[in-house]
């Protein structure tokens, strides 16, 4: 019997990586990937009881993927939405299958939703993550942006903080296009601007007084 | 025919944050093993016959696959093991495994570790941390982390549902105070204080409802838990063993903002449910519990319940999830102090997250052993007195819960 071995001279290939021809480096200067290093230590008086400090900075490639088109939208200035064309649902944030198990994971189209949107809920924020803090207080709402049957999550700028209402009208406002970074911190929402915030009440002077001891507090942070 | 689960023993322990609990890791799960040999002399390690690591984040631990650090300081190799992740619910789920384990007749005796190192880093950089189980592409960098997608539903839930500021501050001081009768508890061991509702409206504002005594207490600990068969629960502790009569678990959207007009949940409950403000989840898997353990009326039939209160709002939440009041008499039923341990229905009698403290991996774990105790008649031995042990239960209700509401657990815990 003979075995006839084929011998390939190239390597196939499934498929052609991206062409990434626009690259930005907006990392700030300090920013060092040293890989892990032990940086101190410190030991308790009795010699019992030791702490080792780690230090660690990394680089993550988020990769969009198949969701690319909604953040290079950010960096034109436009809320890409997704819709599927057998149910008609829409969403931002995106999917790109259908979530109706009638549909069977239908693939979606890209629509480009307006600028506009409606707060679906609302909270007045005095903490936050360790990036986010010295933007204190924050609204966070969460707003649905055009035809979006999800509601999204961003901040609300341009009032002040016990002024945020359910159900308010919303414009979406984009940074400079020069900061602009293709994430969802490119922009914010605003109040629309036919909106006037309704007058003072028990509620809002409640805010008012749990938020200006932040307003303080964040002048206190290095 | 598939075989019935039991609980015969576990411990925590201390939850601390900061200055105390310097114990290793791997010696703390071997301080609750011993203290679980004390409560059951027959209980050797060499019964064990898989082992289930339940812990929520690599980032707080700085080192990846650390239950393999544990599982070989505890002399154990040779024998199974796995590690369950599953966000806030870890605890849950990894009891879930466990029970499927000994109920498909695979294994006889499993014990469940369970641990958060939450004080490797800052209170800010934690919450970051945390965050990065929220969608980070959409919300992370918004302002985002959970105290605040929390305040969001609680607020627009509270206005739903009538319930007001004082209400839930109720709750918080109801779980801080029963934590004072408990000597691990986080909130007994650091803070040592009896509060009343005007401590918690007076504190700081973390996220418009939400201030920060209605918040749960990032911490460090570790659980054990032992889960068997009933074989083996008659044969090492036949006086103080507890059955699992019913579970649940079931889930929903990463991003809160997806819940509304989700097709998945109105095929299920019809259009509009859950919006952001139920726990569709704590629903679900709730009734799969309650279904399976014969349970009709939760409100009669459970005796007391350990539930996920990391936040005094999310424990309001959870009371409508799990049917014992709705839209209309929620607000009376926090009101009558039904749930207080002197209530008809006492929830977190052990402290719970608000008081006992929050190490993701544990908390599900730490929440099961106080039911088990109760359940066991251990709390006089367990606690400092007995002014949290919940008068003669039958029937206790464990609730461990994820994300926004994103992976929820529950058990039906009995005496046999």
């Amino acid at each position: 019997m003979t075995v006839t071995v084929v011998m390939k001279t190239k390597k196939e290939k499934f498929a052609d990586p991206p062409n990434f021809t626009e690259k930005k480096d907006y990392r700030p200067s300090d920013v060092r990937e040293t890989g892990f290093a032990f940086v101190g230590h410190e030991i308790s008086e009795d010699r019992t009881t030791m702490n080792q400090f780690l230090h660690y900075d990394q680089l993550y490639t988020i990769r969009h993927g198949w969701n690319s088109k909604f953040f290079i939208g950010l960096l034109d200035g436009k809320i890409m939405g997704t819709r599927c064309p057998k149910c008609g649902d829409s969403w931002v944030p995106v999917r790109t299958h259908c979530w109706n198990l009638d549909c069977n994971l239908q693939k979606t189209e890209w629509i480009e939703m307006p600028l506009t949107a409606k707060v679906h809920t609302w909270t007045v924020a005095g903490w936050s993550g360790r990036s986010s803090l010295k933007r204190l207080p924050i609204v966070l709402v969460y707003a649905n942006i055009g035809t979006s049957k999800v509601a999204m999550a961003n901040e609300l700028h341009g009032l002040n903080p016990w002024d945020v209402e359910f159900g308010m009208p919303l414009k979406i406002v984009f940074k400079p296009k020069q900061q602009r970074v293709g994430a969802v911190t490119d922009f914010h929402f605003e109040p629309a601007d036919f909106w006037k915030p309704s007058p003072m009440n028990p509620e809002k002077q409640r805010i008012k007084d749990l938020v200006m001891p932040v307003y303080e507090w964040v002048k206190t942070l290095k | 025919m598939s075989r019935k689960v039991c609980i015969i023993g576990g411990a925590t322990t201390p939850f601390d944050y900061g200055p105390t609990g310097f114990e290793s890791i791997e010696g703390g799960a071997a301080e609750c093993i011993k203290e679980t040999q004390q409560d059951i002399s027959g209980f050797s390690l060499r019964d064990l016959d898989l082992m289930i690591y339940s812990h929520f984040s690599v980032h707080f631990s700085h080192q990846l696959a650390p239950e393999w650090i544990i599982h070989d300081h505890l002399g154990l190799v040779g024998l199974p093991h796995f590690r369950v992740e599953n966000g806030g619910n870890t605890g849950g789920s990894a009891l879930y495994a466990a029970a499927l384990a000994v109920m498909s007749g695979h294994h006889d005796v499993v014990g469940i570790v369970g641990w958060e190192t939450m004080d490797s880093v800052s209170q800010s950089q934690g919450s970051e941390f945390i965050a990065m189980a929220s969608d980070i592409r959409y919300e992370l960098m918004v302002g985002g982390i959970y105290p605040i997608y929390y305040a969001a539903m609680a607020n627009k839930w509270m206005k739903e549902n009538h319930v007001t500021e004082e209400d839930v501050a109720t709750i918080a001081v109801k779980n801080k105070n029963n934590a004072m009768d408990n000597p691990k508890a986080q909130w007994y061991r650091n803070d040592h204080r009896y509060i009343t509702v005007d401590d918690v409206m007076n504190s700081r504002l973390i996220s418009y409802p939400i201030k920060k005594y209605d918040c749960c207490l990032m911490s460090r600990g570790v659980a054990f838990l032992l889960v068997c068969s009933e074989e083996y629960a008659k044969k090492i502790n036949p006086d103080h063993y507890v059955t699992v009569e019913g579970m649940g678990l079931s889930s929903c959207t990463i991003r809160a903002g997806d819940r509304l007009n989700n097709p998945g949940w109105s095929e299920r409950y019809g259009p509009g449910y859950p919006g952001m403000t139920e726990f569709a989840a704590c629903r679900n898997s709730a009734e799969q519990a309650y279904k399976m353990a014969g349970i009709t009326d939760p409100l009669k039939d459970i005796d007391f319940g350990e539930i996920h209160d990391a936040f005094s709002t999310s424990e309001a939440q959870i009371y409508k999830a799990l049917g014992l009041a709705d839209e209309n008499t929620i607000a009376k039923f926090i009101r009558d102090e039904r749930t207080s341990i002197n209530g008809d229905i006492p929830m977190n009698p052990g402290g719970g997250l608000l008081g006992y403290g929050h190490p993701v991996g544990a908390t599900g774990l730490m929440s099961t052993i106080e039911c088990y105790y109760q359940l066991a008649g251990m709390i006089p031995q367990k606690h400092l007195s007995k002014k949290t042990e919940v008068p003669d239960p039958e029937c206790g209700i464990v609730n461990s819960h994820a994300g926004t509401g994103t992976s929820i657990s529950n058990f039906i815990l009995r005496r046999p």
